[in-house]
């Protein structure tokens, strides 16, 4: 990417493109919950019920690809963040700051490694001895990424982009 | 769910989501992942250190050496985790189906939240410098 854009703009993009597919996956994660916590009996209605009337098990796959996908990106600014980041927020005493981006790193690994039951219960929708693991899984991959996403926010709002 | 939506949402699995054997590997790869993770971080087991500063990657754990700046354990870690984790799915999947037909489901989501409280203990030194 020499020449075509500056490095501050080239990690920009791979902070961004990490933010894009964490929307993705947040906004996945969230309509499956919501169906699986609180399931609708007629799916017309308002904008919540419509928002928790989804096909979930369609959303499977996606959460997976995406929950990888995220992480992967998120791997590979993160050697920026070790540097740039981390280094000054220490120096200017941001301790509980840096120590929400581990406890964000080790809940992004612990999250991966849910994955393929995940996928296995959902693809296995019409098997009710998943149902209650299903819901679990997904209830707990839903708070895993809200936490992920607000904790990578705040932590970009403190030094970000173009920083 | 026993709802229009999920009725709705039931589609018909896939020949690897038909299979019993991946269904042993996927939920005991699952169940062990978030403990094995808190272990490999507890002693230290990255199965690789990466310096970031200069790009050097060494097997192992290492220190950041004086003039090289800091060094990086979570890449290793959390590939110790996944090599484990993936060992442990695989032996489960040779025990024979009366045995793994018995492995608590509900663990898939019961061991991630119970290693929470671990992971902000280990985060002690973050939450306590002055």
């Amino acid at each position: 990417m020499a020449g075509l854009v500056s490095t501050n703009t080239f990690w920009s993009l791979w902070l961004f493109v990490h933010l894009i597919l964490a929307v993705g996956l947040l906004g996945a994660l969230t309509h499956q919950a919501m169906a699986v916590a609180l399931p609708v009996r007629q799916p017309a209605g308002g904008i919540v019920t419509r928002f928790r009337a989804v096909p979930a098990a369609g959303y499977a796959t996606a959460v997976c690809v995406l929950w990888v996908l995220t992480f992967l990106v998120g791997s590979y600014i993160y050697t920026k963040y070790r540097i740039y980041i981390r280094i000054p927020l220490e120096q200017g005493g941001y301790y509980k700051t840096g120590g929400f981006f581990d406890f964000k790193e080790h809940v992004a690994s612990i999250g991966l490694t849910l994955l393929p039951a995940y996928w296995y219960f959902w693809k296995n929708a019409k098997n009710p001895e998943y149902d209650n693991a299903r819901k679990g899984v997904t209830l707990v991959l839903a708070v895993m990424c809200w936490f992920l996403f607000i904790v990578g926010h705040v932590l970009n709002n403190t030094r970000g982009f173009a920083s | 769910m026993s709802t229009a939506t999920a009725t709705n949402s039931r589609a018909a699995p896939s020949s690897l989501a038909a299979s019993r054997k991946f269904k042993t590997f996927a939920t005991t790869f699952s169940i062990a992942g978030p403990v094995v993770y808190c272990g490999t971080q507890y002693f230290n087991w990255p199965l690789f250190t990466y310096h970031p500063a200069t790009g050097r990657l060494v097997w192992g754990s290492e220190a950041a050496r004086p003039g090289e700046g800091p060094n990086m354990l979570w890449y290793g870690w959390t590939v110790t985790t996944i090599l484990i984790a993936a060992g442990l799915g695989i032996v489960a999947m040779m025990l024979p189906e009366r045995i793994s037909r018995k492995i608590p489901l509900a663990l898939v989501w019961i061991f991630p939240i119970l290693t929470i409280p671990y992971v902000i203990y280990s985060l002690m030194p973050w939450w306590t410098h002055p």
